[in-house]
């Protein structure tokens, strides 16, 4: 595939364009004799590796200060003998289901069965996509962005569904249809507080929301713009990941695990792997959406005025995107603790109540921040993004 | 018309305690936090039994004068003592003395019967064995110093 013109590439040129990873890596590539086009189908696949084990990465760190934070807040050690301070327990976690025996229940349709945790991840590792660690430092700068991940989401349901239906486990088809009428209803506020967000930034590109946020760095966050919306659009990403206090499709007080009871190693481990991915995203997509994503708290602009350093100098580039990285990340595991937090403070909702709050609180107030959003936007096109 | 606004004041106070009752119980989770953890990580540590702990009975052969009382006040009878009469001194000889722990219930009544104190509780509790009858303690088992 030949790319269109003005070259949006991975890793591409920093703001004065010093530091153009995927032009020198292809410039390389050119010298040694390769066609553009193939050069640059070699540089392709290495930030989608890359992003991919960062979120591996993710998933174990945030599995294992899961373990701790629980722990913790039960006044309990947690583990702590798989490596210091027990950081290797998610792998042993990991490679234990890895050489399980791999079960297929009886009756259960195989094809289904087998299908249902792949469609479940697949989305959600696709979603990564379009989540920015920096200026150019994410997979792919597509112009729907932040649209693409609510239309990915939404193919989430459907392998739920499949795999509590194929179980032939009443639980489990409970557990499903659960998290099916979960997913879709909270789905509906999810949009809307995210088209408020776009509205202010006139863009859907996550790029473009996170630069329109980072002219006065922590003051020009979207979070004081949009304090409803980021409530909203927070209930119902947890919602989305079916975390406590809206876990009721795994509720193992009634439905044993809910659309995972069948399911045993590499199977019941995709699920494991695609909850906390999402979880992780989740907390990257309020990073981006919300807390201005890889803006650290001072404008970085300001900081090197004050240190007396131009912007476009080696030096300063490489600090610029190191720190933009730490701070995505940073932002987003404070998101994930807080979930994590949230788990272990509220009981869990019955599915009347769930259902109530989503169609009959949030929509609403979803609907009323999004007209009120409009409205200031009109009113105050300079503040709200005119 | 105003029906309807109560409707939407009641509804809101409701959510805003709803979000109150919420972020205090987010306080009270980040507090537990700092709190030390409560574990005992039983085969590395352990806890100091309690005074007056009913653990395995120590019993010293030379003080008992085999009068039975323990044999009397339990409620199993579980207390073995086997005995003979001196004829000379015309006192009771003890030869043996056991408690079999597997089927004890610690319930004390021995040690505080005995009149001659040769029964006492030790704090000692870690009394599992692979064969049951190695529970049965003669008066050398008895007789050992808690470990």
């Amino acid at each position: 595939m030949i790319p269109p013109e003005p070259l949006r590439l991975p890793f591409a040129t920093l703001p004065s364009g010093n530091l153009d990873l995927a032009g020198e890596f292809q410039a390389v590539l050119q010298g040694w004799g390769l066609s553009p086009g193939l050069a640059h189908a070699l540089w392709l696949p290495l930030p989608m590796l890359l992003v991919l084990a960062a979120a591996v990465v993710g998933v174990l760190a945030s599995v294992w200060m899961e373990r701790k934070v629980s722990a913790a807040v039960q006044q309990r050690i947690g583990p702590e003998y798989a490596g210091p301070l027990g950081i290797l327990q998610p792998l042993a976690d990991g490679l234990k289901l890895l050489v399980k025996e791999d079960v297929i229940p009886a009756r259960a349709d195989s094809l289904l069965f087998t299908l249902g945790p792949v469609l479940v991840l697949a989305p959600v590792i696709l979603s990564w996509l379009i989540v920015p660690f920096g200026q150019n430092l994410l997979i792919s700068n597509v112009g729907v962005g932040i649209f693409l991940w609510i239309a990915l989401s939404s193919i989430q349901p459907i392998g739920l569904l499949m795999s509590g239906y194929s179980s032939n486990n009443k639980y489990a088809l409970l557990g499903g249809l659960r998290a099916a009428a979960q997913s879709i209803s909270y789905e509906v506020p999810l949009a809307l507080a995210v088209l408020a967000v776009v509205m202010l930034s006139n863009s859907l590109s996550t790029v473009e929301i996170v630069q329109q946020q980072n002219s006065a760095g922590l003051l020009s966050w979207n979070i004081w713009r949009q304090p409803v919306g980021f409530l909203v659009f927070w209930i119902c990403v947890i919602a989305e990941c079916e975390r406590a206090p809206f876990d009721l499709p795994e509720a193992e007080e009634e439905l044993v695990a809910g659309y995972q009871t069948e399911y045993a190693g590499m199977k019941f481990a995709l699920f494991y792997l695609g909850s906390y991915i999402n979880l992780v995203l989740s907390g990257l997509l309020v990073a981006v959406l919300y807390l201005g994503g890889w803006g650290f708290p001072l404008p970085v602009e300001w900081l090197a005025s004050v240190l007396h350093q131009p912007l476009s100098s080696p030096l300063v580039q490489v600090v610029t995107a190191s720190v933009g990285i730490v701070t995505t990340v940073l932002k987003a595991f404070l998101l994930v603790f807080f979930a994590i937090l949230l788990r272990w403070t509220t009981p869990r909702v019955r599915i009347d109540q769930l259902l109530d709050f989503g169609w009959k609180f949030l929509l609403p107030i979803a609907l009323v921040n999004l007209l009120l959003t409009a409205a200031l936007k009109l009113v105050f096109p300079t503040i709200f993004g005119g | 018309m105003f029906g309807f606004l109560k409707q939407v004041g009641d509804y809101s106070r409701e959510a805003a305690a709803a979000a109150r009752g919420i972020t205090q119980g987010l306080a009270v989770t980040f507090d537990h936090m700092r709190r030390r953890p409560v574990t005992v990580q039983y085969p590395y540590e352990k806890l100091i039994p309690s005074e007056r702990y009913r653990g395995r009975i120590h019993f010293e052969f030379d003080k008992c004068i085999a009068c039975e009382v323990c044999v009397r006040v339990c409620p199993i009878n579980l207390p073995v003592v086997d005995w003979v009469m001196n004829k000379e001194t015309r006192k009771k000889q003890l030869k043996n003395y056991s408690i079999d722990f597997g089927v004890c219930i610690f319930c004390g009544n021995c040690v505080e019967y005995c009149p001659t104190n040769c029964l006492s509780m030790t704090e000692e509790y870690e009394l599992a064995a692979f064969d049951r009858h190695s529970l049965n303690f003669d008066n050398v088992a008895l007789g050992r110093l808690p470990t």
